[in-house]
């Protein structure tokens, strides 16, 4: 469906994507994972021409994007549908025009064409189940909707192959499992291909069949999902494996709460009676052996570092400090 | 006074409503171009649209007065009279395409990069993203622009009327101040409030009906 051969890119002299190669199979989902700014997007945009390539091919349904004209590229982006990270909806349209504007654009001159694309663009919301909202504006729709409404306005050409930048990213964790579901379905009903690119761990997890890292504009690893995620070579590691982004200056302390110690309390009492802020970073509940309930992550800047190791003590506080590798810890003294 | 005060009136919307539509025409013309050769434009072109720009900026760097007395032989050639009503629509449109072509230029630049590159990833012309995409999620902006450019024109209306031209501006003028009729002073004055008023009044429930 699509052939990646040697391809590169730069903007001015900064290289984005170097000498890739890979190929995505008809009817498969692939995952295009990395850190933000590693290409992922720039990659996507060379396969319907939104971006221009400087080296390398990339064959998309046997055409060579490069060679291919004015016309020639919108032909192909007919055959390519898109779905974006902030939705790209037209903001003074309803819901059933936004659906419509694909098919009106590519029938503006067929006679009888209305009650065609009617019927077709009824057909779609029926499918993202959002038939009952078409006279909506999308102003008034939540996330999760918005995207429904992409999906629906990316699939109105009958495409061979979805592209989807971060698709899920502006979503909630339970809307980016109803999207994920309604993108499976999508696949597997018409077997269309889909290519997608993300961040999110979940979003790979859940529906890729195989996936590409990219650091940096390099692939660092390419295969089958789960069996990268059963030996997970070490970039991928990186990122799955962080919860939060430790602040990289001053003191990031993790301080346990055991089910006797009121949580608010303690940061607040801290702040107060030691008369310094400092920035919480991140948290979970967890349960541990001796019946830890959870656990708050603090950065304090280093000059106050001595006063709130001392309070802690003081206070009989559980808590260690954490090392920038985030596993790694000292115990105090 | 009042039929005066209404005949001078009459004059002024006269003149800013012709300058104002010849203006918002090419302005409207003026600003295409420089948005689709614009640095984020569909066709960027650094040649054309750097010439353009610098025609704008010079063209808006013209006080008003100066502009009006230059173009008195293009404003006889184009209206036949040098002075007049219908002449001082001339250098009133001149003087507003660039200000228009702006303004225009703003409100496109608004628009959603987002949006234009869905429309250009689902096989969008140039032509189509302009018309059904740009201009369309911009309406409303550029029509409170109109008030604005509007608003401006019956500004320079009034001080066109100052040199020869007609209207609550030359009202004020002629028979308020030089003749010593303060009462017919602050009548043009109000009057030209509380036109401003309307047009802008105007602007902001029709920006706010569509967007
Ligand atoms: N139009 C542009 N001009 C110059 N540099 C750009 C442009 N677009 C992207 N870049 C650079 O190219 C690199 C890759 O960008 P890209 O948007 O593809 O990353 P990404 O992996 O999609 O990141 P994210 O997860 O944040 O979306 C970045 O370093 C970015 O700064
Ligand atoms: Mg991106």
């Amino acid at each position: 469906m699509i052939t990646v051969r040697n391809i590169e890119k730069r903007y001015g002299n900064a290289p984005v994507l170097r000498d890739l190669s890979f190929s995505v199979k008809a009817g498969e989902i692939f995952g295009i994972v990395g850190h933000s700014g590693a290409g992922k997007s720039t990659l996507l945009r060379c396969f319907n021409g939104l971006t221009t390539y400087e080296g390398g091919s990339v064959k998309v349904m046997d055409r060579e994007v490069a060679d291919l004209n004015e016309e020639g590229l919108r032909e192909l982006r007919r055959d390519m549908g898109m779905i974006f990270q902030n939705f790209s909806l037209m903001s003074r349209k309803n819901v059933f025009e936004n659906v419509a504007f694909p098919l009106r654009i590519w029938n503006s001159r067929k006679p009888g064409r209305d009650p065609e694309i009617t019927g077709r663009v009824m057909e779609l919301l029926e499918l993202v189940g959002l038939a009952e909202k078409r006279c909506e504006r999308v102003q008034n729709l939540s996330g999760g909707q918005k995207q429904r409404i992409g999906i629906a306005r990316a699939l109105a050409l009958n495409p061979k192959i979805l592209l989807c930048d971060e698709a899920t990213s502006a979503l909630d964790p339970k809307t980016t499992l109803n999207i994920l579901d309604l993108l499976q379905s999508i696949n597997d009903r018409f077997n269309l291909t889909i290519v997608v690119v993300t961040h999110q761990m979940e979003v790979v997890k859940r529906l890729c069949h195989r996936l590409l890292l990219l650091d940096k504009g390099i692939s660092r690893c390419m295969g089958k999902t789960e069996e990268l995620f059963l030996a997970p070579p070490e970039g991928l590691k990186d990122l799955a494996g962080e919860e939060y982004a430790l602040v990289p200056s001053g003191a990031n302390i993790r301080i346990l709460f055991p089910r006797e110690i009121s949580q608010q309390s303690v940061i607040t009492d801290m702040a107060r009676e030691l008369d310094i802020s400092f920035s919480i970073v991140g948290g979970k509940l967890e349960r541990y052996i001796d019946d830890v309930l959870g656990f708050l992550v603090i950065n304090v800047p280093d000059e106050h570092f001595e006063r709130v190791c001392h309070h802690m003590r003081q206070k009989n506080l559980h808590w260690e400090i954490l090392a920038d590798d985030n596993n790694a810890f000292q115990r105090p003294q | 006074m009042i039929t005066t005060l209404f005949s001078a009136l009459n004059e002024t919307l006269y003149m800013v409503f012709l300058s104002t539509l010849f203006s918002a025409v090419g302005g409207f013309g003026l600003a295409l171009p420089m948005i689709l050769t614009g640095p984020h434009g569909l066709r960027p072109n650094a040649g054309i649209y750097t010439a353009l720009d610098t025609a704008v900026n010079l063209l808006r760097s013209f006080p008003f007065m100066i502009l009006m007395i230059a173009l008195i032989p293009f404003t006889r050639l184009v209206a036949g009279v040098a002075y007049g009503n219908t002449a001082t629509v001339v250098p009133l449109t001149i003087s507003a395409i660039p200000f228009m072509a702006r303004l225009v230029e703003g409100s496109l630049l608004e628009v959603d990069p987002g949006v234009v590159e869905a429309a250009r990833a689902f096989g969008a012309s140039d032509s189509q993203i302009i018309c059904r995409v740009m201009v369309k999620e911009a309406l409303p902006s550029i029509i409170l622009n109109l008030a604005v450019l509007a608003i401006t024109l019956l500004g320079y209306s009034a001080m066109a009327g100052a040199i020869g031209g007609g209207g609550l501006g030359a009202l004020a003028y002629n028979e308020g101040y030089i003749r010593f009729r303060a009462d017919i002073m602050f009548c043009a004055v109000a009057v030209l409030i509380v036109v401003v008023q309307c047009l802008q009044s105007g602007g902001n429930y029709l920006y706010k009906k569509l967007r």
